[in-house]
């Protein structure tokens, strides 16, 4: 009999850093700093962390178990990946079975990157992720100077604008929606509106990108404490459920940076509504789309929120860049997104600053971005990978 | 770190004969002698059928640009002279699609659906990279 994952953990304490550019602290000490405040938030001690889930490592972090080693934990279960969007769900749902599972107790997922130290890495001649045999998965083939994940979100989205007509007048609506909800997050490095003339004006940095549908270059840290449901309930804060979740889609069908089937490599180009396999954590979840109050993605490029909202259905395909205007995806919108400003505009976290702004919104205590009567929301990303939080 | 020359293919025992056959100034697709299937990037099997055996044939060199970008930023410092350049993928008569470059046209044309054929940049040294210009 299959284990069912629903409801049975809970977020019980997040904590970070201060989130900022060219921050003095190390990324350990950033790190050290957000497992200080999950613990005091969750009244835990470091002694009950058993396991940590983390998507940092080589190249551009650290290790488990430097982590373990830093911090002095004494570890019986730990996961790993690397730091990109697609692995925060990797990560959350480790981190969730392994509690089920009964192979850890509270699992600390921890982020902590120090981006601005380690910008040469990043798509430059230190990044070795596109030139490994078999290249890179973000579309860098470097022979032709195309060295960073940007280069792939701009060919998914030149192809999308190709076939709907989209255009980048209608993709800003993303970034300034994410400005505004960012100069109300205490946290965020952005402190001043984006204009739609000031979108437009900046410069092109991979055409048909623009420097503000390209995410921030941060530093900071953030920690998410999971434990089973049956133990949150004893806890200092209000449980924050995992009450539906799903995988990682991959196949000759994806790319990590397009919707299935607009074209890009090997995708057929035959775009097609959400499947069950695509829709299944709201199955698991027991709600409907209109059930949820709010969305949150990993937004590195802009156009990836446009192709999260085709992946799940909100809106069909090749409509998302007209459905996203007139303040659709603001706080006070029919589906507020990335509600702390996302990494375009809050931090780069690895993207787990929006799922920290989750858990705030679903204790109600998201200060003046407060969702009002948030019950359900949504971490997903446009390439298929979900979970819906209750509280 | 500081290498500035362009980075080169990597190649694999997979994909060696695609760049053997560029050297050659020919594009070859590998198919699969079972289902008769070409494929790209150069695997280990064919993906469609999962059998073993793959035979390399002569593509057409006819295919369409079904993305492009422009790139402005300069990522890497060799590459800090040509901006901005352009980075398209095509995709081929035979359907696998291929990452390249095109060249012959301003970039300001560059747009979906464009024909393009095959040429060849013999511009480094035991490398011969596959690029596209516009068809005639």
């Amino acid at each position: 009999m299959a284990l069912t994952i629903r409801d049975q953990t809970a977020i019980v304490g997040i904590g970070q850093s201060a989130y900022g550019r060219f921050l003095p602290d190390s990324q350990l000490k950033l790190g050290a700093k957000a497992l200080r405040a999950a613990l005091d938030d969750a009244g835990l001690a470091r002694a009950d962390v058993d396991g940590v889930a983390i998507h940092l490592g080589w190249p551009l972090g650290v290790d488990y178990d430097r982590v373990a080693e830093a911090y002095g934990l004494d570890l019986r279960w730990v996961s790993q990946s690397w730091l990109h969007g697609r692995f925060v769900t990797s990560a959350i749902q480790q981190a969730a079975m392994a509690v089920a599972c009964g192979l850890a107790s509270v699992v600390a997922c921890v982020t902590a990157i120090s981006f601005t130290r380690e910008r040469q890495i990043l798509g430059g001649p230190g990044d070795a992720e596109g030139t490994r045999e078999d290249g890179g998965t973000h579309g860098e083939s470097p022979p032709y100077g195309l060295t960073a994940p940007a280069g792939g979100a701009a060919l998914a989205m030149q192809r999308y604008m190709a076939l709907y007509g989209a255009t980048s007048a209608e993709l800003a609506a993303v970034p300034i929606a994410f400005r505004k909800h960012a100069l109300k997050s205490p946290y965020a490095v952005m402190k001043k509106p984006l204009t739609f003339a000031e979108h437009q004006a900046a410069r092109m940095v991979v055409d048909p990108l623009r420097l503000y549908d390209c995410c921030l270059i941060t530093d900071g840290a953030a920690v998410v404490l999971v434990t089973s449901a049956e133990r949150a309930r004893d806890l200092k804060q209000p449980p924050v459920y995992l009450a539906g979740m799903q995988g990682l889609r991959s196949g000759r069908d994806e790319f990590i940076f397009a919707p299935r089937g607009l074209g890009l490599n090997q995708q057929p180009a035959m775009r097609s509504q959400p499947d069950e396999r695509d829709l299944a954590v709201y199955r698991m979840a027991g709600i409907e789309h209109a059930d949820v109050a709010g969305l949150y993605t990993y937004d590195a490029f802009s156009p990836l929120v446009l192709f999260v909202l085709e992946r799940f259905g909100f809106c069909g395909p090749g409509e998302a860049a007209k459905w996203v205007q007139n303040g659709r995806i603001e706080l006070d919108g029919k589906l507020p997104m990335n509600t702390s400003g996302g990494l375009l505009s809050e931090a780069h976290v690895g993207g787990w600053n929006s799922i920290l702004e989750i858990v705030r919104q679903l204790r109600g205590a998201a200060g003046e971005r407060q969702i009002p009567r948030a019950r359900y929301l949504q971490w997903g990303t446009a390439w298929g990978d979900a979970v819906i939080f209750r509280n | 770190m500081t290498d500035p020359a362009k980075p080169l293919p990597r190649l694999t025992p997979d994909s060696q004969p695609f760049w053997d056959a560029l050297r050659a100034r020919e594009l070859r697709l590998p198919y699969c002698t079972a289902c008769g299937r070409p494929h790209l990037p150069p695997g280990p099997v064919c993906p469609f059928c999962f059998a073993d055996q793959v035979e390399w044939r002569t593509a057409s060199g006819r295919g369409t640009v079904s993305s492009w970008t422009v790139v402005h930023k300069a990522w890497f410092p060799a590459f800090a002279a040509d901006i901005p350049y352009n980075v398209v993928q095509v995709e081929l008569e035979e359907g696998p699609r291929l990452t390249a470059r095109v060249v012959g046209l301003p970039n300001d044309r560059l747009r979906v659906g464009l024909p393009v054929v095959i040429d060849f940049d013999e511009a480094r040294e035991g490398v011969t990279l596959p690029r596209f210009r516009p068809a005639p």
